[in-house]
């Protein structure tokens, strides 16, 4: 583990371990190492003996907010430590009227973004034994040697095109913040698949899709999927088949991404959580571009008083449609 | 929906399904009716409260078992009867045909249009432009549910 990570894991020990100790807070969601070392697992913190397994490294990818939904049924009051994107999802869930606010405590770590260990073993061409960072550059140790790459290089998909790495809400900022970032290539892979006959993008879709084990672990992370009842378990009526074939698999993705329009808060959770690697987020960027350039520039989650684009509407608004 | 993919053994016609908002594009319906216009009987109409109350699964659901285009129409904007419903499904819709568009439909599947009581004469024409544009891009496959394709 990289010196500032220690440093600043302890910062971070101190400060919820007053709060947990001290009665403020019941229950802290933080991380912990996996099975492997280059998995960090949610933890649920209830005592100064849990808060020992805290860590807080490169591979924190996993989004706790959404675990408050499961959590706030058993506890009080929680605290959370929540990165940019966490924030966020804290935002969605909070306009959803999902969480309260005065029963969760915030701390924000603004974040550098996180590593895909796929990505890294890819890099290393060999099986990874560990990994050391410093000043922006990762060495990647495994039985065929060393090899230095940039940390740029090695992020999450979800981390690449990150706007916001500061929390956006939060009760205490524990780190340092970072700043407001350009994501130029957010919409690349979109406008490429725009710009593609409507034939080769469906058989995209269909190859892409045919993957999908209907495992729902898209939904299971995801900030803006927190109706109690989704319509993928509905039975009256049954929306969604069972059956394994790929219309049902357009159905789920095309009506899971829409139910998101105007509220997706572009986390890219949905794709991490993917088993199977499909695209999820081009989805949703796509509709975050569209309903951009036509109902005006939104950020979901940035502000949780914001009414949604597809909540409201105005007289005069344009249409992807003739009108005529 | 099936019975209406059989009804021509000796060759395909495209089927059609418009959701109309019942007290604009149905009453334009009704009108092209009573005044004796003709159009395609490829579309089978489906009455709806509003355009606004089209949940974008009944579209999904449409080309799942055997459509070949949907057509939604509402009031004119402003003209809703319950003040702002089509106002909504004018950012709901225009967003959601983008998005079927990007899974890779062509563009004239999916079409909304606004038709309002007195405009049978339009509604007459709009369902003659559909099923002419469905008619030249051939039979829909995408999204067709597996069990419904070997309906023969």
């Amino acid at each position: 583990m990289a010196e500032r990570y220690l440093e600043e894991l302890t910062k971070i020990h101190d400060a919820v371990k007053q709060d947990l100790l001290g009665g403020r807070i019941n229950l802290l969601l933080g991380w912990e190492k996996g099975h492997y070392w280059w998995q960090s697992r949610p933890l649920f913190a209830e005592n100064e003996q849990d808060l020992e397994r805290l860590t807080w490294d490169s591979f924190c990818a996993v989004n706790l907010s959404r675990y408050l939904l499961e959590e706030l049924k058993d506890y009080q009051k929680i605290g959370v430590l929540v990165k940019g994107c966490d924030s966020r999802s804290f935002n969605r869930l909070l306009q959803d009227n999902m969480v309260a606010r005065q029963r969760v405590v915030l701390y924000g770590l603004p974040c550098p973004g996180m590593l895909d260990y796929e990505l890294l073993t890819a890099t290393a061409e060999a099986e990874l034994e560990s990994i050391a960072e410093q000043n922006g550059i990762v060495v990647l140790r495994s039985a065929a040697g060393e090899k230095t790459v940039e940390r740029e290089q090695l992020l999450l998909y979800k981390c690449r095109d990150c706007r916001y790495p500061d929390p956006v809400v939060y009760d205490q900022l524990l780190l340092a913040p970072r700043g407001e970032k350009e994501a130029p290539e957010r919409y690349k892979s979109v406008t490429k698949l725009e710009e593609m006959p409507a034939d080769e993008r469906y058989t995209y879709w269909e190859k892409e899709l045919s993957r999908c084990l209907r495992c729902y672990a898209c939904r299971q992370a995801c900030p803006y999927c927190s109706c109690r009842e989704c319509f993928v378990e509905q039975d009256k009526p049954r929306w969604q088949g069972r059956a394994y074939q790929g219309s049902e698999n357009f159905l789920f993705h095309l009506v899971r991404a829409y139910h998101g329009a105007g509220r997706c808060i572009d986390c890219g959770e949905c794709q991490r959580a993917c088993p199977v690697n499909i695209p999820l987020q081009e989805l949703n960027r796509k509709l975050i571009k569209d309903i951009n350039e036509l109902y005006g520039q939104f950020e979901a989650g940035l502000n949780a008083d914001l009414e949604p684009p597809l909540l409201t509407y105005k007289p005069d608004d344009p249409a992807a449609f003739s009108e005529k | 929906m099936s019975t209406a993919l059989n009804n021509n053994a000796d060759g395909w016609d495209p089927l059609i399904v418009a959701f109309c908002c019942n007290w604009c594009s149905y009453a334009g319906g009704d009108l092209a009716g009573t005044s004796r216009m003709s159009y395609p009987a490829n579309v089978k109409v489906i009455r709806v409260p509003c355009s606004g109350r089209l949940n974008p699964m009944f579209v999904l659901r449409a080309f799942q078992r055997g459509a070949d285009g949907v057509l939604v129409a509402g009031c004119h904007p402003g003209d809703c009867h319950y003040s702002t419903g089509n106002y909504h499904s004018r950012r709901r819709l225009s967003s959601f045909k983008r998005l079927v568009e990007f899974a890779g439909f062509e563009p004239e599947r999916f079409e909304v249009r606004w038709i309002s009581s007195s405009e049978g004469d339009k509604f007459a024409e709009e369902m003659e432009a559909i099923t002419g544009k469905i008619k030249a891009l051939g039979p829909n496959r995408k999204m067709r549910d597996a069990r419904w394709q070997n309906v023969t």
